[in-house]
């Protein structure tokens, strides 16, 4: 008996050091940014999976934002004074990312975010706010320079949407192109879920573009390959920055996304440690190939779950050993450094790839390419 | 000048699909006086109706209309006798508030089914598209629902003006009490109206589904859409409907061009405010005083 009190006195002693580490996670899982958000969602899955063989058992508070702003902020508000979670993994698009940065510092949670892209987020000089993935400038500069090393387009038109991620990624993109000398000829922001793009999609055509730089999501973005195929716009190379480009329900669609380039943060083409295997087990798990926002979301989720713990559950510890950290994983190497006006933003690797034959294959950088590069692009059948 | 053309057909093709929709909501407003804030639910739910029947059956998009239809005027029929016939005579902010929570449980009860993804329907013809010359082309899918939907109407239009029953609907809408009177049984012509409506709203949705996407809340964007045709045509008028419809239409695809993508919803605003400051009755509209 005597012993059996020892125990238990021993355990309520040590409880604030067993008791799992909280940590919140807001994502879009319903509304319409959700099909992206279940890979993110899945990918914190797989992570969680692998903390718990790690012996690292902790509690996700999981929030769903509905891909709306507000909602993103209220979600933090509630994990940092309610749940008083250690960190937040989150969220999914840059409108919500950019509004809950600002609530972290504020709050002083550490905020890791997975996979937006406007560069704003961490351009304010946030000292809570990491990024993992790269930030919509390297979208730009990785596609533009793929198109430049393989033809010599001079002009170049601009479709994207009208939102946060659409405006700021095209607008590095046209900064950047005027440093190479190329000529914008185009440059047409949409409202999203617009059923018709005919009519600027003529506009364009009359213009004769050499490459079409497209920023979209993934409905649009099909939409968006039929109706150019409609009117037969023939550019040398059609450039798809991210999010909709880059998913499997895209890719499937043969008839209008062959040779279509794209870039992304990650596939399983590469020999980053545990990239291949995180992607075996990930489409055992879940049935579907993972998407980069995945993978970034199961990096994040790793790196902010052992920092925590390592930090005893201390914010300011855990935002201090964020900064400082270096990692090596399904990601590449990670580090949380300051650099181009950037704070705490991952200097990413792109990899730029091609549909080819209904599959995404690497093509930039050389050494991770899987196929030859298909350019320029072929005519409409 | 192609490109010109090219928005003026495209902006004509994607305006009778629209009509197709203000025509639904025209209806139902003039013969109830309801404003039916689900309807661009009822054309979500034509268009998941319309997946199902490509996905499970096989039947083509065009082809399943045939099906859509009776269905959704079932649907809507039921809607009407169960839910809305009771209050009629109620105040409208209490209708507008039924149709309201009749959307959310539509578009939320699809959403536990089919989850918020995008669904794409691929039919062989999905970016098929024919050349008229002049670098101008033409959309297959939206062609051939732009014919649906000139059939459809024409069709309406007969049912209206030559049928009892469409002789029966048209009295309702104009006085109701005075049709009772005449022995018009107006429950039933407003099971009936209602029927219609919602075939159509949803043919509409099985129409725009080869050349757009479906997801659970897509019917916020029509119903919208659809308000400012009706009340751009005339609230009750069928032909103000059409021709709203198809103004809409033309209108969003020439100020993409000529304008900017982004601002096109802000000109098609401006003209309906401009609309309703010179002809506040709507363009076919006669003021009901």
């Amino acid at each position: 008996m005597r012993k059996h009190l020892l125990t238990l006195g021993a355990t309520l002693a040590l409880s604030p050091f067993l008791m799992a580490q909280k940590i919140g996670v807001i994502n879009s899982m319903s509304g319409p940014e959700a099909p992206i958000g279940e890979n993110i969602t899945n990918g914190i899955k797989l992570a969680e999976e692998d903390l718990k063989k790690k012996g690292l058992s902790l509690q996700l508070v999981w929030e769903d934002d509905t891909g709306k702003p507000q909602i993103s902020m209220s979600a933090m508000e509630k994990l940092a004074t309610r749940d008083n979670v250690v960190g937040v993994v989150g969220p999914y698009t840059s409108a919500c990312s950019n509004a809950v940065a600002k609530l972290a510092e504020k709050y002083k949670v550490p905020l890791l975010i997975p996979a937006a892209a406007k560069e704003e987020i961490t351009r304010q000089g946030l000292k809570h706010v990491f990024r993992m993935n790269a930030p919509a400038d390297k979208y730009a500069s990785s596609l533009i320079d793929a198109a430049t090393a393989m033809g010599k387009p001079k002009t170049i038109a601009f479709i994207y949407e009208n939102t946060d991620f659409g405006t700021s990624t095209s607008k590095t993109a046209k900064d950047y192109v005027a440093t190479k000398g190329i000529q914008v000829v185009a440059d047409v922001p949409y409202p999203k879920g617009s059923a018709d793009y005919r009519s600027t999609l003529a506009q364009i055509k009359s213009k004769n573009p050499d490459l079409v730089f497209m920023v979209s999501y993934v409905a649009d973005a099909i939409l968006l390959m039929r109706q150019s195929k409609e009117v037969g716009l023939q550019p040398q190379a059609f450039l798809g920055a991210g999010a909709g480009f880059t998913t499997t329900e895209f890719a499937k669609e043969k008839a209008i996304s062959e040779s279509v380039i794209s870039c992304t943060q990650w596939t399983d083409d590469v020999n980053w440690p545990g990239a291949k295997d995180f992607g075996a087990r990930y489409k055992a798990k879940f049935g579907k190939e993972p998407t980069y926002h995945a993978a970034c979301a199961y990096a994040s989720m790793m790196i902010m779950a052992e920092t925590a713990k390592n930090a005893g559950g201390d914010r300011a510890k855990t935002r201090d050993a964020l900064k400082a950290g270096k990692w090596n994983g399904v990601m590449g190497e990670v580090a949380f450094a300051d650099y181009d006006g950037f704070t705490n933003q991952n200097n990413h690797q792109m990899l730029v790839q091609q549909i080819l034959a209904g599959n995404y294959e690497t093509i930039l950088p050389t050494k991770f390419a899987t196929k030859k590069a298909v350019y320029p692009f072929p005519k409409w059948k | 000048m192609a490109v010109f053309m090219q928005s003026l057909i495209s902006g004509i093709l994607i305006g009778g699909v629209y009509a197709l929709i203000g025509i639904g909501l025209t209806l139902i407003f003039g013969v109830m006086r309801v404003i039916n804030f689900a309807h661009g639910d009822i054309l979500m739910v034509g268009m998941y109706l319309t997946y199902i029947i490509f996905t499970m059956l096989g039947i083509d998009p065009f082809v399943s209309v045939l099906i859509t239809f009776p269905l959704m005027f079932l649907f809507g029929g039921f809607l009407q006798k169960v839910f809305i016939n009771r209050v009629l005579n109620a105040l409208a902010q209490n209708q507008i508030l039924l149709t309201i929570g009749l959307g959310l449980i539509m578009s939320n009860t699809v959403m536990l089914i089919f989850t918020s993804d995008y669904k794409i329907l691929t039919t062989s013809y999905s970016s098929a598209s024919i050349q008229v010359g002049g670098g101008v082309s033409v959309s297959t899918p939206l062609l051939i629902s732009f014919l649906i939907t000139a059939a459809i109407t024409a069709a309406l239009y007969w049912f209206l003006l030559k049928t009892d029953t469409g002789q029966a609907i048209r009295a309702t809408a104009q006085d109701r009490d005075a049709a009772q009177l005449m022995g018009i049984n107006v429950k039933r012509m407003s099971i009936i109206a209602f029927g219609l409506g919602s075939a159509l709203a949803g043919t509409a949705g099985a129409l725009i589904s080869p050349t757009y996407y479906i997801f659970p809340q897509v019917g916020g964007v029509f119903t919208l859409k659809a308000f400012v045709i009706t009340v751009l045509g005339g609230m009750g008028s069928v032909v103000g409907a059409t021709l709203g419809g198809i103004l809409i239409g033309i209108t969003e695809s020439m100020s993409a061009v000529y304008i900017s993508s982004g601002w096109k919803d802000v000109v098609v605003f401006v003209l309906f405010l401009l609309v309703l400051l010179f002809k506040p009755s709507g363009l076919m509209g006669k003021s009901r005083t």
